[in-house]
């Protein structure tokens, strides 16, 4: 190649690029003064409108109806036990063990709405909460009275690259009159924010968390192995989060880190309440002064002549509650929403919220052989850098999060991990982002387009049929 | 005996010597392959080693008995534990009786079957059980050649799937139900290819762990763990030891059972094995172990009035029968996991003059500066496990011991050539060391500690103190062996 030929060919290389990077820069302008319309498609608009959270009363809340005769008389003791405020002193073994760090103080606060084992209510329950008894907590910045009620975890132990990835609990016992002596500090959440080190996680709700926890996980790979081409066109993979104890598929959580009801109930009351327990016996913080019971706080209760539900410990019982909620009731449906299902099917949505799994024969009659409509495959999922929240678990890479089961939705109050919308379109327009160096495109990208391309009326009767789950 | 081919013998340097230069550069790498392949490269020599394993202690048993301060409520309650430790798991049939839930795959029928030795609750028997299980109702399995009659209870993993790469890493059943009589329709599932996986070099062995004290383990304080790793640091330094903990995903704290402390509690710990041991499927992990194949899995075709399990989970609370005293209430692993919690520590023997400076020796190698002798338990709602002082001699943490022992499977963050450091008590009555079983032999066993990097896996952490082990005079050599003999 010449000098000349050379220069033409540099020539043409600018007359072909030139346009196109000034396109490109009018696009990226365009994307960052227009976010939702740019996202979805230069050319669709996006004109549906959420009609918000359908009104009490509670569509869920209920225990199966199949439940045998003995299983419904502990129903009020499994109740109990998930509504229990939890204090700071054991003083039987049933109560206590609150702290020394703590989200909340029992598992009713958090999993409240629209019923007792759901979700997040629209008033924020942890204003009740942070300085009961004389605690001296100040509320973290990213707690608002209206707001989703969130924990946080870290992505590196503080001040390094150390990964971490705990819960990061918002609140101590310091000052509680329940807890003289005890001198620990807050976390600093504002400092972790600005070291982008902050990760939230909203509550997610428990309702036929039984019938997930059985499904079969043949069912679930085999329906990930299902309509392949389809889901290669719409940009859709997936995979399960696996054991490292059996290497049966996780199902609980936002990455689907949890196995079962059991583990679930165990590591959330240490967790969450910091009440340890036989699964999870440790305190997570063991600062002298602070820790005011023997481990674990809770334990089997060898009282003689207890009611044998009352034998295992708070754990235990807390599994069955969870164990024994039923899924949601959706809400009648009508015209709109049936054809929003359609639109649901048709746009891709249902290729990741599986419409439905069946469980198999289980041991307790009431959860088997039921199908459950639970629109999930159970699998995490690339979602892109707009919801990548940067922490591996387990399986579940940075970007990778479980397909959010729809159940019930048509009463939640706030939507995607971190609760960051309580608007059920700006939820669906979220699930779009395209890769940057760090993470992929988010495998929702060609069905939020295709969404977006719909008609006028059929975006509206897919968020109506949402709204009605 | 493996101590003949031990590394003070075997100098694999020397032979090269003889052959022609030509051929030198050869002979050099065959040695070292060589080398690398028995984990046994030539070291620089210390010492001679002359100890000798003086054997197990013979029975009675030193272990295996609750702890004395158990509540009258609590030690009411063990014989049932008891019962369902050692209960035999069918598939269905039978008298209706709670023992049914076994397979699809399996490695044994009933936990005390492994943790068997020298007490219910211990480790692998002289005898191996498995030669009882294997074939009983009808199956038609065959032994994998991995066990022998009088070797260790070893489990299988594979360290990768069959692509070579993908990590794998699970436990492999050896067993499976088909042809069994009570399980009625099931034909057709095969064991794994063990031999294969072997040809393909990706099989790893684990040997039964004993169970006694595990109750004080669980308690251990982290800001105990974590000052003792923090402790002795220049000396750890100079013996090239560090060691970290392994962490739990679910709440952050440290977990500390199985081999790489990959497990958080003895509820955690049951619940796993119920199902990847025995199939027995439970509310901690209710998934049947292999799902494949429709005809193998609950419920089975048994005549009416006889036990089955009606699905998953096979095992699981009572909530759903007739009113029960409540130790019938919860389900089997939360009755296990009481079992071990209840399970005091070994007892070992007096000390006479040749164990106590044994003991001084422990020390003055290094051992203990992994093997650490003792943590004592927080206050626990557990009476009985309040303040007690766990003479385990561990740590609780990973550490890296080199290529010769490495397993190629990362659990949690205990990498491929990560292991717990193995808590010493009741290796008095021990038959079987390190996690794939490899020896009888305690002296090998201590010498097993020690293997050098390869491109893989750094240095063994141990590597050191083994030295300091070999340079020992005969006396303090052989009066360490003894003090372990005496645990």
């Amino acid at each position: 190649m010449n000098q000349v030929q050379a220069q033409l060919s540099k020539h043409k290389w600018l007359k072909s690029v030139l346009p196109i990077s000034l396109l490109l820069l009018v696009a990226a302008g365009a994307t960052a003064y227009f976010p939702r319309s740019a996202k979805g498609g230069v050319l669709a608009t996006v004109t549906a409108v959420d009609p918000g959270p359908r009104p009490l009363p509670a569509n869920a809340g209920t225990f199966l109806p199949s439940l045998s005769a003995n299983e419904q008389q502990i129903e009020p003791s499994i109740t109990t036990e998930f509504n229990r405020v939890h204090d700071v002193v054991v003083t039987s073994p049933t109560d206590g063990g609150l702290g020394p760090r703590f989200n909340s103080n029992s598992c009713a606060s958090c999993h409240q709405y629209p019923a007792v084992g759901g979700s997040s209510p629209p008033s924020n329950p942890l204003f009740s909460v942070y300085q009961l008894n004389g605690a001296t907590n100040t509320m973290p910045f990213f707690i608002t009275s209206t707001g989703p009620i969130l924990e946080a975890r870290f992505i590196n132990q503080p001040g390094t690259t150390t990964p971490d990835g705990n819960v990061h609990q918002n609140f101590t016992v310091v000052g509680r009159s329940d807890a003289h002596g005890c001198s620990i500090t807050q976390p600093d959440f504002t400092g972790a924010a600005t070291a982008n080190n902050l990760v939230l996680r909203q509550v997610p709700p428990t309702y036929g968390d039984g019938l997930i926890e059985v499904v079969r996980n043949i069912d679930i790979v085999n329906n990930m192995n299902s309509n392949l081409t389809t889901k290669a066109a719409l940009g859709i993979t997936g995979h399960p989060n696996y054991s490292g104890n059996d290497g049966s598929i996780q199902r609980f959580g936002w990455k689907a880190q949890v196995r079962s009801t059991l583990l679930m109930a165990a590591q959330q009351m240490n967790v969450e309440m910091g009440v340890t327990n036989e699964t999870f016996p440790n305190e997570i913080d063991q600062t002298p002064g602070c820790v005011f019971n023997g481990v674990p706080e809770t334990v089997t209760n060898f009282t003689p002549g207890i009611l044998t539900e009352m034998f295992p410990g708070d754990a235990e019982r807390t599994e069955y509650f969870i164990q024994w909620m039923a899924p949601p009731t959706p809400g009648p449906s009508s015209p709109s929403t049936n054809n929003g299902k359609t639109q649901f099917t048709n746009a891709g949505c249902v290729m990741c919220h599986t419409t439905s799994y069946k469980t198999p024969p289980t041991s307790r009659p009431a959860l088997g052989n039921i199908t459950i409509k639970l629109y999930s495959d159970l699998l995490v999922h690339h979602m892109g850098p707009g919801l990548a929240d940067g922490l591996a678990q387990g399986g579940a890479g940075p970007d990778e999060f479980r397909t959010a089961p729809l159940w019930g939705i048509g009463q939640r109050l706030f939507f995607m991990h971190d609760g960051r919308t309580n608007n059920i379109v700006t939820a669906i327009e979220d699930h779009f982002s395209l890769g940057n160096s760090t993470y992929p495109a988010s495998e929702a990208n060609q069905t939020v387009t295709n969404f977006n391309n719909l008609s006028s009326k059929n975006q509206q009767d897919l968020v109506n049929f949402l709204r009605s789950l | 005996m493996r101590i003949d081919d031990s590394p003070i013998q075997a100098h694999a340097g020397s032979k090269s010597r003889r052959h022609l230069p030509l051929y030198l550069a050869t002979a050099a790498l065959l040695a070292v392959s060589l080398a690398a392949l028995m984990s046994r490269p030539p070291v620089v020599v210390h010492g001679t080693l002359t100890a000798t394993d003086p054997g197990p202690r013979p029975l009675p048993a030193a272990a295996g008995s609750f702890y004395s301060a158990l509540t009258p409520n609590q030690s009411s309650i063990t014989t049932r534990l008891t019962q369902i430790f050692t209960e035999v798991n069918f598939v269905a049939g039978g008298p209706l009786v709670k023992t049914v839930g076994l397979g699809p795959r399996f490695n044994s029928n009933s936990c005390s079957s492994c943790h068997g030795y020298p007490s219910v609750g211990g480790s692998s028997p002289p005898n191996n059980p498995l030669f009882g299980i294997y074939q009983l109702q009808g199956a038609t399995n065959t032994m994998p050649y991995f066990i022998t009659s009088t070797g260790p209870v070893i489990v299988a993993r594979f360290p990768y799937k069959s692509d070579g790469v993908t990590p794998d890493g699970g436990v492999h059943q050896m067993f499976t139900i088909s042809n069994r009589t009570d399980a009625p329709g099931c034909t057709t599932m095969v064991q794994p290819d063990f031999t294969t996986a072997q040809s393909n070099n990706d099989i790893i062995f684990r040997q039964t762990t004993p169970t006694y004290g595990t109750g004080l383990m669980e308690l251990i304080q982290e800001s105990d763990i974590i000052a003792n790793m923090n402790s002795n640091l220049s000396l750890k330094a100079s013996l090239g030891i560090t060691g970290h903990a392994n962490y739990s995903d679910d709440d952050g704290t440290i977990t500390r059972f199985g081999w790489k402390a990959q497990n958080k509690s003895l509820l955690y710990f049951a619940g796993e094995a119920y199902t990847v041991e025995e199939g027995v499927s439970d509310e901690a992990f209710p998934s049947e172990n292999d799902e494949s194949i429709p005809s193998c899995l609950p419920p089975f075709p048994v005549p009416a009035g006889t036990n089955k399990t009606k699905g998953v989970p096979d095992d699981r609370n009572d909530t759903g029968e007739a009113p029960k005293a409540p130790v019938n209430f919860p389900g089997d692993l939360e009755r296990f996991s009481l079992f071990m919690r209840f399970l005091a520590p070994p007892t070992p023997v007096a000390p006479t003059p040749s164990t106590s400076n044994g003991f001084v020796q422990f020390q003055n190698v290094g051992c203990n500066m992994c093997h650490n002798v003792s943590f004592t338990t927080p206050a626990s709602s557990i009476a009985a496990l309040s303040h007690v002082t766990a003479t385990l001699y561990s740590d609780l943490l990973v550490h890296d011991m080199g290529p010769g022992l490495a397993d190629n499977v990362k659990q949690g963050n205990a990498t491929g050539d990560q292991f717990r450091t193995a808590p010493l008590w009741g290796i008095g009555q021990r038959y079987f060391f390190l996690h794939d079983g490899r020896t009888t032999n305690i002296v090998t066993a201590i010498e097993d500690h020690r293997s050098f990097a390869n491109g893989v896996y750094p240095n063994s952490e141990a590597n050191t103190v083994i030295n300091n082990f070999d340079a020992l005079s005969p006396t303090n050599q052989q009066d360490l062996v003894n003090f372990l003999r005496s645990l």
